[in-house]
């Protein structure tokens, strides 16, 4: 039986246990005494307590744990995706905005500065069109591959949206800089395999060196200019930047502003080149060529401000104003009997005309006003440009067609068009590129290749017509080789409309 | 059939109602809970039956063997049977802070928890 002075020693001992439990040793135990007393229910309910506490701070550190590594996770999931182009897992402007400014900034400090290349894809577009934007998406995410094969570690390589990439070397000499982009370059124009087709793709791409002191957007803006140098330039080549590029780019800008204005106030015209029948001299047709009479350069042709309308958006606007323009210049030849019956006036469409919205209608819709037939007027689009098989394009042509419009293809053979895709299309005339024209007198080979594309077009049951014809051999020859009709130099130039009909009264007279 | 060894002595009385006794003195572990369920088990087979036990003594009851514990077995009713206030304290720690499956209570004396098990509300 416990004595009083048991009973003591054992709550003195209790308390101890209570006082070591409460310094955070959860882990510790009294042990109970043989009696099973009050005093031994004490020490075993806090001796189970204490088991509880235990389990449960352990428990708690567990669960803290965890919920910061999913935390830690999810952050580094959100700067991934804030920082990383989801797509192809390059980096995206955003930190290659803060690697170049990091380069920049060490290159203060006396470290070699670092070079910017931008790169866009040519013939990206055509992938997208002709093989859907999954193919489109593989294609990029190759292309990715391939661009992080060829840099160095520490340099960054960026997808900027669209097929637009950019490389930053984050320290490179001139020559090094030059020789990342040329193994940039043979890297992409390896084919790619896109499920069971093969694509090329060509680069253009900009370099822009660093010298100290130049802010980072700077750079990037630079090698952005440089590129489009490199696309003007026919694409898939390697531009350096110089300053007097920047100088070209606000050009094109002012040249923009004022083609805007030139719409407004009527400072366009067209021009007509006759179009005529090998046999007989007998005109046919009339190629309309839009003109600019700018105020201060005087007469501009298409080359000068067509490649800036279209990038500028207003090549829609113009080509309305040329198809309207053309439209109503046949509908007063008409009226005036100026034409004979079979007359027909060919208009150039660019390719994004065709692809904007209702042209059929809008073309339906001129002829109408005007009380032109639709097999009055024939639209051209270059063949280089049809390379995708855009639904809407294919759309627009088909309507077009199905109403009796007359649909070319222009600068034939200069483009790597199929036999196959030749019979997708619905074109019913093609015009002979001048390079197959001319010279037939003097080259044989020519000759045959000439009479073996025309064999082509006439086993299609398609028309032809070589442009380019500048000489009386050249006529003969090609009439020769079974083209029924020709347009060049050798019946006249482009000429406004008054002039040309003087030309052909006095034919008649 | 597992042997109980001399942990605990496990049969089945004339009301129907399962006596299992434990040692006096044990330290009832995880592994001794997870014994001792599969032998009542292994008695009882496809029928449930009202389970006593008799806890006196029990030095101590751990978390563990308390979770074991807390899962459903073949005994439709449990009564705890202790006499000091160790065994109380040790009870009602069950009791209140694990989960219990079915209706279970403790008892300071046996032919009380004789009654409850076999009394009305019963199975």
């Amino acid at each position: 039986m416990p004595t009083e002075d048991d009973r003591d020693e054992r709550l003195a001992r209790l308390v101890d246990h209570v006082v070591e439990l409460a310094s955070g040793n959860l882990a510790a135990r009294l042990a109970p005494s043989a009696a099973s007393d009050r005093i031994d229910a004490v020490v075993v309910g806090i001796n189970m307590l204490a088991e509880e506490l235990e389990w449960l701070s352990h428990d708690l550190g567990a669960r803290v744990a965890e919920r910061t590594r999913q935390l830690e996770l999810a952050h580094r999931q959100l700067e991934r995706l804030a920082l990383y182009d989801p797509l192809t897992g390059l980096a995206n402007r955003t930190l290659l905005a803060d690697r170049i400014a990091r380069a920049v900034t060490r290159a203060e400090r006396g470290a070699t500065p670092p070079a910017v290349l931008l790169l866009d894809l040519d013939g990206f577009k055509s992938v997208n069109d002709s093989y859907g934007h999954a193919a489109g998406d593989r294609l990029l995410v190759e292309m990715a591959q391939r661009l992080r094969a060829v840099v160095r570690d520490e340099d960054t390589v960026a997808r900027l949206g669209g097929d637009e990439f950019a490389v930053v070397l984050c320290h490179a000499t001139d020559d090094q800089a030059l020789e990342v982009a040329d193994r940039i370059m043979a890297a992409l124009t390896k084919p790619v395999t896109v499920g069971d087709a093969t694509c090329w793709v060509r680069a253009s791409i900009g370099v822009r060196l660093a010298d100290r002191g130049q802010p980072p957007d700077t750079l990037l803006r630079d090698a952005d200019t440089a590129m489009y140098a490199a696309k003007a330039s026919g694409g898939g080549g390697v531009q350096l930047y110089r300053p007097a590029m920047h100088t070209a780019v606000l050009s094109r800008v002012r040249v923009a502003e004022e083609l805007r204005t030139a719409l407004a106030d009527a400072q366009l015209a067209l021009h007509y080149q006759p179009i005529v029948d090998l046999g007989t001299g007998r005109p046919v047709g009339a190629e309309a060529l839009v003109r600019w009479q700018h105020p201060i350069r005087g007469l501009l042709g298409p080359q000068e401000f067509i490649a800036v309308a279209e990038d500028a958006g207003l090549m829609v606007e113009l080509g309305r104003w040329v198809l309207e323009t053309a439209i109503a210049q046949l509908a007063r030849w008409r009226t005036r009997g100026a034409v004979a019956a079979d007359f027909t006036m060919h208009v150039n469409v660019s390719p994004l005309e065709f692809r904007s919205p209702r042209f059929a209608a809008t073309v339906l819709g001129c002829l109408a006003r005007h009380g032109v037939a639709a097999s009055d007027v024939l639209l051209e689009v270059t063949e280089s440009h049809l390379m995708g098989e855009d639904p809407q394009t294919l759309h627009a042509m088909e309507s077009l067609r199905a109403a009796g419009v007359g649909l070319a293809i222009d600068d034939f053979g200069t483009g790597y068009s199929s036999i196959g895709y030749l019979r997708r299309l619905v074109v019913d005339t093609v015009k002979i590129d001048r390079s197959l024209v001319t010279g037939l007198d003097a080259d044989p080979q020519q000759q045959r290749i000439t009479a073996a594309i025309l064999g082509v077009v006439a086993a299609f049951g398609l028309t032809c017509v070589a442009e380019g014809v500048e000489t009386l051999a050249d006529a003969e020859r090609i009439a020769a080789l079974g083209c029924p009709y020709g347009q060049g130099s050798r019946w006249g130039d482009p000429e406004p409309a008054e002039v040309i009909e003087g030309r052909w009264s006095a034919r008649l007279t | 059939m597992l042997d109980p060894g001399d942990d605990l002595t496990l049969r089945v009385d004339g009301d129907g109602i399962v006596r299992l006794t434990w040692r006096s003195a044990l330290r009832i572990d995880s592994a001794l809970a997870e014994r001792a369920m599969s032998l009542v088990d292994d008695l009882n087979g496809t029928t449930e039956r009202p389970l006593l036990v008799d806890m006196t003594g029990t030095a101590q009851l751990t978390r563990e063997a308390r979770m074991v514990f807390g899962r459903r077995c073949s005994a439709s009713r449990i009564a705890l049977v202790g006499r000091s206030e160790v065994d109380r304290v040790i009870a009602n720690f069950f009791l209140s802070v694990g989960r219990v499956p079915v209706p279970t209570r403790f008892f300071t004396s046996e032919s009380a928890a004789i009654d409850w098990l076999g009394g009305p509300g019963a199975d």
